[in-house]
């Protein structure tokens, strides 16, 4: 499993962390949406594909827009989800 | 171009004091206390005299510098920009500082004196060289906000909804994100996603600091030229505030988007400085005091 942390803007109170069967990055985000629909309009197109626009970190390690695609989430480690416009 | 007044500099103590974390708590709003940790502790800063914009830089002035470099801005450059849509924050094609909405801007009188918007850290800086300026520091930007002594906003502790371009001014008073989505839905029918920005200096001088910067509180969100940190590594945040530090650049201020506690003086937010912009977000320069008047 992996650990997705989410901002608390977006959960406002409610739980940021969340458990996620390892996997692609794609997969984690997809499945994460499935298993938090509330979240689902933040996390993914109208096609169900991870939008874009938000900034993500594996272990602290930012992974670029263009490496996403390809990019694996192994199990143990935390997927953070960040907004581009952060804090408030 | 960009009228300044003189900041006398000082020793302040920035960020909030431990009664404003409590009072946000006992307040009828979304987010949780410890969402605001990052203002916390308060540590003494001491700042040089120096000169800040009265205002945010106009779309007006931002055309002037353009004119004269061809500077392009990233939102050109990618070919798109962010703007709150019908369902959710999206990147929307054509979207820049001439045509916010990715559409012309039709129907808003002397639209050139309105707060430029879609402007990345980096075509901030860019103006700002041009123009022989630089971004203010946080520091700076909060002492021009609400002088040495702690405020919560720039005219006293007394929200006031006409003296500041939030979404409260546009909705009247909001305690929630669906008050403010149906407002934002209304809006949004009726002229797309126009950001809602006023000219600079319309709620002045009652809405100014006590220095007389004006829009200090809403309007556009600010870019600061201070990397993100905490005030203190004891700070209580929340997780995702704590993975931009040391990444993102600040961001002071609030926006014409904002509820009353997102544009206080202490409150802040941090922007991706990678070539990211969005539509309510805009800056305002600075220069040293030794290098003369404006």
């Amino acid at each position: 499993m992996v650990t997705v942390v989410l901002s608390s803007a977006w959960t406002q109170g409610r739980r940021s962390e969340f458990e996620v069967a390892e996997g692609s990055l794609r997969e984690v985000l997809r499945a994460l949406a499935e298993n938090q629909p509330d979240y689902r309009h933040r996390l993914l197109d109208g096609s169900g594909e991870p939008l874009e626009y938000f900034n993500v970190y594996v272990d602290d390690e930012f992974i670029p827009r263009r490496d996403r695609s390809r990019a694996r989430v192994r199990p143990g480690t935390t997927v953070t989800i960040v907004p581009p416009l952060a804090g408030g | 171009m960009g009228e300044m007044v003189r900041i006398p500099g000082g020793t302040f103590r920035q960020g909030s004091p431990p009664w404003v974390l409590d009072w946000l708590e006992g307040e009828d709003q979304a987010f949780p206390g410890k969402w605001f940790g990052d203002e916390a502790p308060q540590r003494t800063e001491t700042v040089a005299p120096f000169w800040m914009d009265r205002y945010p830089v106009t779309v007006g002035e931002y055309a002037e510098f353009v004119d004269a470099t061809g500077y392009r801005t990233d939102a050109e450059r990618l070919g798109h920009g962010m703007v709150y849509g019908s369902r959710y924050w999206e990147e929307r094609p054509g979207a820049t500082w001439r045509t916010p909405s990715g559409e012309p801007v039709v129907g808003v009188e002397d639209y050139h004196r309105h707060p430029v918007v879609h402007i990345s850290f980096g075509d901030a800086v860019a103006y700002a060289g041009w123009a022989g300026k630089r971004l203010p520091t946080e520091a700076e930007w909060e002492l021009a906000a609400r002088g040495t002594g702690f405020r919560l906003w720039p005219w006293g502790d007394d929200w006031k909804p006409d003296l500041a371009n939030t979404a409260e001014y546009h909705a009247g008073a909001l305690r929630s994100p669906d008050q403010w989505r149906r407002w934002w839905d209304t809006v949004h029918s009726r002229t797309g996603p126009m950001p809602q920005t006023s000219g600079v200096g319309d709620f002045g001088p009652d809405g100014d600091s006590v220095h007389g910067c004006s829009d200090m509180a809403g309007n556009v969100y600010e870019w600061n030229a201070t990397l993100a940190g905490l005030y203190d590594e004891s700070a209580e945040c929340d997780a995702t505030l704590r993975t931009v530090m040391g990444r993102y650049r600040v961001i002071r201020g609030g926006s014409w988007m904002n509820f009353r506690y997102q544009v206080r003086c202490s409150e802040r937010m941090y922007g991706d400085p990678g070539g990211w912009s969005n539509f309510a977000t805009g800056f305002r320069c600075a220069r040293d005091a030794e290098e003369g008047g404006p």
